[in-house]
């Protein structure tokens, strides 16, 4: 096999996931115990709802125009205390607290779409302002007090071993890549996702009515995002005015590392997956290495540069 | 000073693809050098590796008789070698006088900008195109108000700006009228007079001819070797270009009868830079519109495609209609292929499919039929003559040529019924020229309705039977029959009201 | 045409409109608190400021050479966490000059390694920042692992007292100007404008464009340096490992609401002064109009949002009447 084939199939998705592949075994060297089923297990679900979280933000940054989504980590919060609120820990609300966080996500996401299709307000500091409203209203509600409860029903079916041992949160995982490959590789919209993000210009000259692409993308990362702190919710139990915050810029680095650019146009959900896979394993590694947590910083940061530095690289200037 | 430049056997690839096989070009002070071939014979590349932009794989450069090696656009400048190049070199957001004098601006002290001598240079430069230019056109303008014409003059002046021993002008004549041209050829002839070498990249095989001292062709990224002017016919140059080239003059589309219905009546359009335009076109049609350029012709096209806001009456086959978005257009079966191929037209990095497609995805249902899509994007492709390596390869693989078929593929798709065309073979080689007219004619036989812009003043007289020619934005005149004649055309452009030949 | 003249003026000076709307915010900033503009609150006030103005004003540059900086406050707690280990109360003139030195050095040091990587790797800005930004985390907690630290007391004296009846922060803004307008007339401003505005175009021209693009994130990082300098000046000293971390988006917002667009080429640093103002006095407002705690963050929120969307909602407004 020579370079030029080698590169055709080793695209930036499949890097990701045979870095992660590597990593866990890596992860045996370092502490033979990391190497088990269960362990496995335990980390795709934690990756599960990173890429849960980040299939929205896919959406966002394919859709270029600088798209960036930073409001997904208030709203997996928003999502969270919703339910967690509305249930009260009955089993038989969970569909309201479902529909009630997919409600807040739609709403938020379809401002944020309005924002920055209708009012050209710069999608970084839209999204950024959008977390101040959100963060702001959890607030306003809860007046900092948490109170609810968790249904029992969320953790059997999301956190817990549902079917030959795994989660159900990595099953809807799975299920969720297949939808959005469809979404963005079978659809018009998706088609027109991917045209907005590299020419707009040309894309409205092709009837493609870029605004109203936009709006639908940002509302539908708003929705994927709720869905990320519902599911989320069942895994962490308990609700915190700050749940979803770490998921904010990882969220953007999965997407990055699983291949996708940064300026729009060209991506995939399933890089998006491999790339939630290699932050959580280098996440988890760091941890059984058992180092302090200014090194585990430090070496996550230098990580991050040598990933994005194998195949994120922007086009040369001169050819 | 004097300069002499050999490229000898230059090879440049571009990934797995070889733009330049074995370049080679002989020039020296004093002379023009017209360097020609069809899309993606080279010749861009060839005149990037000369200034520096591009670094070659193989192959010398020899200025006066010793081997250079040019790192960076800077180090070619700094010998006296620039270009004025076909994708704009310009920064948007600076003005006129700030781009003209970029990396070079006077300086005071050694470090403060010194902006007075920058605008009083720029005057001087400025005015070497007066009488040619609009007012807007000022040492304090920001680039990214001025339309194409008056940006690529700006971007000559910037070449001239550090007085080159050696200028490249490539495809500078393609967004200028003709005014402007002519003007531009006078400075040429001073230039060369004054010792300047000039290599001449050009589309327009008159511009040769008037212009150059010798040509140097390519054919697929090889020179295929040099011939003086004053020896040869256009004949013999397009033969070494290619195997086979048709003009506009072997192709005449037949009046289209009275009684065939119309397809497009407007009524006092304006909107743009266009007024008060009102005209008909029938099915089986093909109208020009012809003029300098920016005159409206372009808006008149977006016009009508409903990509921006206009005032008037428009009826398509009889029916009124309020366009708000080209989607509103795609309804009445309009198609529009735009003037700009890579800003307005393609996805560059996305592939061969996904362009055809794009305008046609719906009618492949909720979840796309891919074997559909892929069958007609092949049939199409097929009909054009494309020449490609896959469906998935990326549109910007494409020649320009090519590329151009892609953008007209896209639209052919949906069978449109009214196809309205941005100068559509700007840049386009001579052999893809051929098939366009071929293809227009083909069209309105099957009774598709073109309105038809064109820079190419032989392409409108050509091929059209009925031209519109458009002035600041208002139809100045309409040539029909005995009219249809060059001096009737430049006439009507430059706005003379009577039927009198303008000097 | 004097419509036409208008909208130069406005396309040239960017933080017009900001301009603007500082001075309606600060007209209601006056109704609901009366003595905002006496000198002993107005000192208070932009004391508090001259940190984030300072980074907002590094970010400016960065931004305006096409690129963006998202570890600026890791980097000022960073540089605080260094500054507090060199400097104690006891520390003489001399150990805090050496000190300050070394804190703009490593600031500098740090930008120079995010403009390398982003300039020579070809690294996406943002995600490259955000991925330093965790380095600049974890060396600020090794250096600090708990909260404290303290300057002599002169210092923080000196930094709290107008200076000839008019506040301190007066000056540095002053100063800031004026460095602006020096280096703005310089062949460097237009590789900087050109650079962000068309990389490719300015490289075509010869402009430097990689030297350039590693120079802008080593300004960000000396101005991270100032501000934390004069964070810790207005803290006593006292600093934690986190203390600049929430600052690098406030910065951002602070570029924007100055009138600079994100994409680079346009812009300049007075709009991030007074977009760093407009922040500080909405808040201002907020506070004094007796806006309950529960509600602040969102009043806050919706106004920056407000502000953001004016220029857009008077252009959907025109274009629909305009037709």
């Amino acid at each position: 096999m020579n370079a030029q084939t080698l590169r055709r199939y080793l695209t930036p998705p499949l890097i990701a996931l045979l870095l992660a592949i590597a990593l866990f075994f890596a992860g045996g060297f370092i502490n033979p115990d990391f190497i088990n089923v269960t362990q496995a297990i335990n980390i795709v679900r934690l990756a599960a709802f990173l890429g849960i979280i980040a299939a929205g933000q896919t959406l966002v940054i394919v859709s270029g125009g600088e798209g960036i989504d930073l409001s997904v980590g208030a709203v997996v919060t928003l999502a969270a205390i919703l339910t967690f609120r509305i249930t009260g820990g009955d089993n038989n609300l969970v569909g309201v607290g479902l529909l009630a966080s997919l409600s807040a996500g739609f709403i938020v996401g379809l401002l944020n779409g309005i924002g920055i299709a209708l009012l050209r307000i710069p999608p970084l500091v839209m999204t950024l302002g959008m977390t101040g409203v959100v963060s702001g209203t959890i607030l306003v509600v809860t007046q900092g007090e948490m109170l609810g409860a968790t249904p029992a029903l969320m953790s059997t079916y999301i956190a817990r071993p549902l079917i030959f041992g795994i989660p159900g949160v990595i099953i809807i995982w799975v299920a969720l890549g297949v939808v959005m490959w469809l979404l963005m590789e079978r659809t018009t919209y998706g088609k027109h996702l991917f045209a907005i993000g590299v020419n707009r210009t040309a894309a409205r000259l092709s009837g493609v009515r870029v605004e109203r692409v936009v709006i639908i993308t940002y509302t539908l990362a708003g929705l994927l995002a709720a869905l990320g702190g519902f599911m989320l919710l069942g895994f962490a139990q308990t609700v915190l005015l700050n749940l979803g915050d770490p998921y904010r810029f990882p969220s953007i680095a999965a997407v990055v590392v699983g291949g996708t650019m940064l300026t729009g146009g060209k991506g995939s959900y399933w890089g998006t997956m491999s790339g939630a896979l290699v932050l959580t394993l280098i996440d988890s590694l760091l941890r059984a290495m058992g180092l302090a947590e200014a090194y585990q910083l430090i070496v996550f940061g230098g990580l991050l540069v040598l990933l994005i530095a194998v195949y994120g690289r922007e086009l040369n200037l001169r050819q | 000073m004097t300069l002499q430049l050999s490229v000898r056997s230059i090879v440049k690839r571009y990934g797995g693809v070889v733009a330049l096989r074995d370049g080679n070009l002989d020039i020296q002070s004093g002379e023009v050098v017209s360097l020609i071939g069809a899309n993606g014979s080279g010749k861009s590349t060839l005149s990037k590796i000369i200034t520096g932009v591009v670094a070659p794989n193989g192959g010398q450069l020899l200025l006066n008789g010793h081997p250079v090696h040019f790192s960076n656009p800077q180090a070619a400048r700094g010998r006296g070698i620039t270009a004025v190049y076909q994708e704009l070199s310009l920064v948007p957001d600076m003005t006129v006088a700030e781009n003209i004098w970029l990396a070079h601006e006077p300086l005071r002290l050694n470090f403060r900008v010194n902006r007075k001598a920058m605008r009083k240079n720029t005057e001087d430069l400025i005015a070497l195109f007066d009488g040619t230019i609009s007012e807007r056109l000022q040492p304090d303008t920001l680039v990214t108000v001025l339309p194409p014409d008056e940006r690529q003059i700006v971007e000559i002046l910037k070449a001239l700006s550090i007085d080159p021993q050696l200028l490249i002008l490539d495809e500078a004549t393609a967004s200028l009228d003709s005014s402007q041209v002519n003007r531009l050829f006078s400075l040429v002839k001073q230039w060369q007079a004054a010792g300047k070498a000039i290599i001449f990249i050009t589309h327009r095989m008159d511009e040769i001819f008037r212009i150059a001292d010798k040509a140097t062709v390519l054919r697929n990224g090889q020179s295929v070797g040099t011939v003086d002017i004053a020896s040869t016919s256009e004949r013999e140059i397009v033969n070494m270009m290619i195997e086979s080239a048709a003009t506009p003059d072997d192709i005449k589309i037949p009046v289209v009868s009275e009684d065939a219905p119309v397809r497009l009546d407007v009524q006092n359009l304006g909107g743009g830079r266009v007024e008060d335009v009102s005209f008909t076109l029938r099915d089986g049609e093909l109208l020009g519109l012809g003029g300098l350029h920016g005159q409206g012709q372009e808006d008149l096209l977006l016009a009508l495609f409903g990509a921006i806001p206009y005032t008037g009456r428009v009826k398509v086959s009889g029916k009124e209609v309020h366009y708000r978005h080209p989607r509103d257009a795609m309804k009445y079966d309009i198609a529009f292929v735009p003037g700009d191929r890579g800003r307005e037209g393609l996805l560059l990095v996305r592939s061969i499919i996904e362009n055809f497609q794009l305008p046609s995805w719906n009618k492949y249902g909720m979840l796309h039929n891919q074997d559909a899509a892929q069958r007609d994007a092949h049939a199409m492709a097929d009909d054009l003559q494309l020449v490609y390596a896959g469906m998935q390869t990326p549109v910007n693989s494409l020649s320009g040529g090519n590329a151009q078929k892609v953008v007209l593929g896209k639209w052919l798709l949906r069978h449109p019924k009214l196809l309205l065309l941005d100068d559509p073979t700007k840049g386009v080689d001579v052999g893809t020229k051929g098939e366009f007219y071929a293809l227009l004619k083909r069209l309105t036989e099957a009774g598709t309705a073109i309105l038809f812009y064109s820079s190419d003043d032989d392409e409108l007289l050509g091929l059209c039977n009925r031209v519109l020619v458009l002035q600041d934005g208002r139809v100045r005149d309409t040539l029909t029959g005995e009219r249809l004649t060059h001096s009737e055309l430049v006439a009507a452009s430059m706005g003379a009201t009577n039927n009198h030949e303008v000097a | 045409m004097k419509s036409l003249n208008l909208q130069r003026v406005f396309a040239r000076n960017t933080y017009l409109i900001s301009f603007i709307l500082l001075v309606i915010v600060l007209g209601i900033n006056y109704i609901v608190q009366n003595n905002v503009f006496e000198l002993r609150v107005l000192n208070n006030n932009l004391r508090t400021l001259v940190p984030l103005m300072l980074l907002a004003v590094g970010q400016s540059i960065v931004v305006i050479g096409g690129g963006l900086d998202l570890s600026v406050g890791t980097l000022v707690s960073m540089l605080s966490a260094l500054l507090i280990t060199w400097v104690t109360p006891d520390s003489t003139p001399d150990q805090i000059l050496l000190a300050v030195v070394l804190v703009c050095a490593a600031g500098m040091l740090a930008g120079l390694v995010n403009g390398l990587v982003v300039a020579y790797l070809r690294l996406q800005p943002m995600i490259t920042t955000y991925a330093t930004s965790f380095i600049f985390s974890g060396i600020a907690l090794l250096l600090l692992p708990r909260p404290g630290g303290s300057i002599p007391r002169d210092l923080s004296t000196f930094y709290r007292s107008p200076l000839l009846d008019i506040p301190l922060a007066f000056y540095a803004i002053a100063l800031l100007l004026l460095f602006w307008s020096v280096l703005r007339t310089t062949r460097y401003a237009q590789y900087l404008y050109a650079t962000g505005s068309s990389g490719a175009a300015a490289y075509a021209t010869g402009v430097p464009v990689r030297v350039v693009r590693v120079t802008t994130y080593v300004w960000s990082g000396l101005f991270a340096a100032l501000a934390s300098l004069t964070l810790m000046l207005s803290t006593g000293g006292a600093s934690q490992a986190n203390i600049g971390d929430d600052m690098t988006l406030d910065s951002i917002v602070a570029v924007v609401l100055g009138g600079t667009r994100l994409s680079g080429g346009q812009g300049g640093i007075a709009g991030a002064i007074i977009g760093v103002m407009i922040l500080r006095v909405i808040r201002n407002v907020i506070f004094f109009a007796a806006v309950p705690t529960w509600s602040q963050t969102l009043v806050n929120a919706l106004i920056i949002i407000a502000a953001l969307a004016g220029p857009g909602l008077i252009r959907l407004i025109r274009r629909s009447i305009g037709r």
